[in-house]
């Protein structure tokens, strides 16, 4: 059936064509301030995070568990006092096994009062029943296949292309999946800040953000800047620097990740780790 | 057969259905915020957001590069090399930035800062140098006989 073109309905079609084209620029304007509403942008930043990816590695032969990381990480981050930490030092003492036992190995005991960082109570067994003890390093360990990134569901928890996984405070609500789902507990939830009470918002997912405001700018992350012995070495998969550190680190050592069998594909590479370690 | 030939029932359905998923499509327009999604499923300006917080830690290269040279030099001889300026004088970009003002103060941590990583403690790697407070010339100052700079040194 061919319509008949008639002098009222070209006017009709006219009229609506005009007033879309008129409303398309309006509905961007309203789009653009129903955002700026919603997230606040900032300055653009020179860093390119497609031409990076970021790697940590920890020679737990070199802890020496002063605790100097934890410290420095709460500083640069203005992480919450109490037991909120980004990264922290657990002491492993594994004890002699009891006579007639039959084990390699007796008891494994793991602590970290306040992280580390105001050092260790004397171990709670005699130095004569401890068969070996060290201290390992913790943080994030910047999985390629993040659990918290896939739970999060607003889109907060992300893995950036540069390999950091990071949290957009500005997204997060506070629902805490992600912490149920790191295995390595390495998220917290922040207390909310004064003006996030006065909004009624709850407080946001808080981890290690591989001091993002320093990797960015060229400068290495608080723990690996403090760390004294250099058992956290920092370097760039993309971007290998003359005798770099982490090729160094791989030809030294026999490198491991913390529960490969998760499939989480971590970042923070292990060396000297016992099977212990979790 | 035109649109109007359809039964009600199906025309009343087609349009709910456009209703629907148009209100949908006209919601997440206004409410996707900028740059969700150009880099991944966030908001892709949070990187920058992140990226430009204010650091508090200088960095070695800055101390030894841009102004404390001789001290660096004299560092990288012992076997103090491998700690960072800040590790032990504390966190100094207030003070790097602007260095006329007094920011720059011996650290108070919660105990001595030689004593931190040198004391003797069962977990620490052998190679590491530790004494047991109780019986190294108790009463007196590391600095009495270490120079913390140049440890290898007598002062």
């Amino acid at each position: 059936m061919k319509a008949r073109i008639t002098r009222r309905n070209l006017m009709g079609k006219l009229g609506a064509t005009v007033a879309g084209l008129l409303a398309l620029p309006a509905a961007k304007t309203a789009k653009a301030a129903v955002q700026n509403v919603l997230v606040s942008t900032t300055a653009p930043n020179a860093y390119n995070p497609k031409k990076h990816k970021w790697v940590m590695a920890i020679d737990i032969n070199k802890c020496i568990g002063c605790g100097l990381c934890a410290e420095a990480c709460k500083k640069e981050n203005h992480v919450p006092e109490g037991l909120f930490f980004r990264t922290w030092v657990e002491r492993y003492i594994i004890t002699k096994p009891a006579p007639g036992s039959g084990e390699a190995r007796g008891e494994v005991l793991v602590d970290s009062p306040n992280g580390g960082i105001n050092g260790y109570p004397p171990a709670t067994v005699a130095q004569e029943d401890i068969l070996h003890s060290f201290f390992v390093p913790k943080l994030c360990n910047l999985c390629a296949h993040s659990p918290c990134a896939q739970v999060c569901p607003v889109g907060a928890t992300f893995d950036s292309p540069d390999g950091a996984v990071l949290v957009d405070p500005t997204y997060c609500i506070g629902c805490g999946f992600c912490i149920q789902a790191c295995p390595y507990g390495c998220r917290f939830l922040t207390p909310p800040t004064p003006e996030m009470k006065a909004l009624g918002r709850a407080g946001t997912a808080g981890k290690c953000t591989l001091c993002y405001h320093r990797i960015t700018r060229g400068l290495r992350p608080a723990c690996v800047e403090v760390c004294p012995t250099q058992a956290r070495i920092f370097g760039d998969l993309m971007n290998p620097v003359a005798n770099d550190p982490i090729q160094q680190f791989y030809k030294d050592n026999r490198v491991q990740t913390l529960k490969p069998h998760l499939g989480t594909e971590p970042r923070v590479l292990y060396a000297g780790m016992d099977k212990e370690v979790r | 057969m035109g649109f109007s030939k359809m039964p009600p029932q199906i025309v009343r359905l087609v349009l709910l259905t456009i209703a629907i998923v148009g209100s949908y499509l006209v919601a997440r327009y206004f409410l996707t915020p900028k740059t969700f999604g150009d880099l991944g499923w966030f908001r892709a300006s949070a990187l920058e957001e992140l990226a430009n917080l204010q650091p508090v830690f200088a960095g070695k290269q800055t101390c030894v590069q841009v102004c404390h040279t001789d001290e660096g030099q004299k560092v990288l001889k012992h076997d103090h090399k491998t700690l960072s300026c800040e590790s032990c004088h504390g966190a100094s970009l207030a003070h790097a930035d602007k260095p006329d003002v007094p920011e720059f103060k011996p650290p108070k941590l919660g105990y001595s800062i030689c004593v931190r990583c040198h004391e003797f403690n069962p977990s620490r790697p052998k190679w590491h140098h530790q004494v047991v407070l109780k019986t190294h010339y108790p009463g007196q100052k590391c600095t009495e006989c270490h120079v913390p700079h140049m440890p290898q040194e007598v002062p």
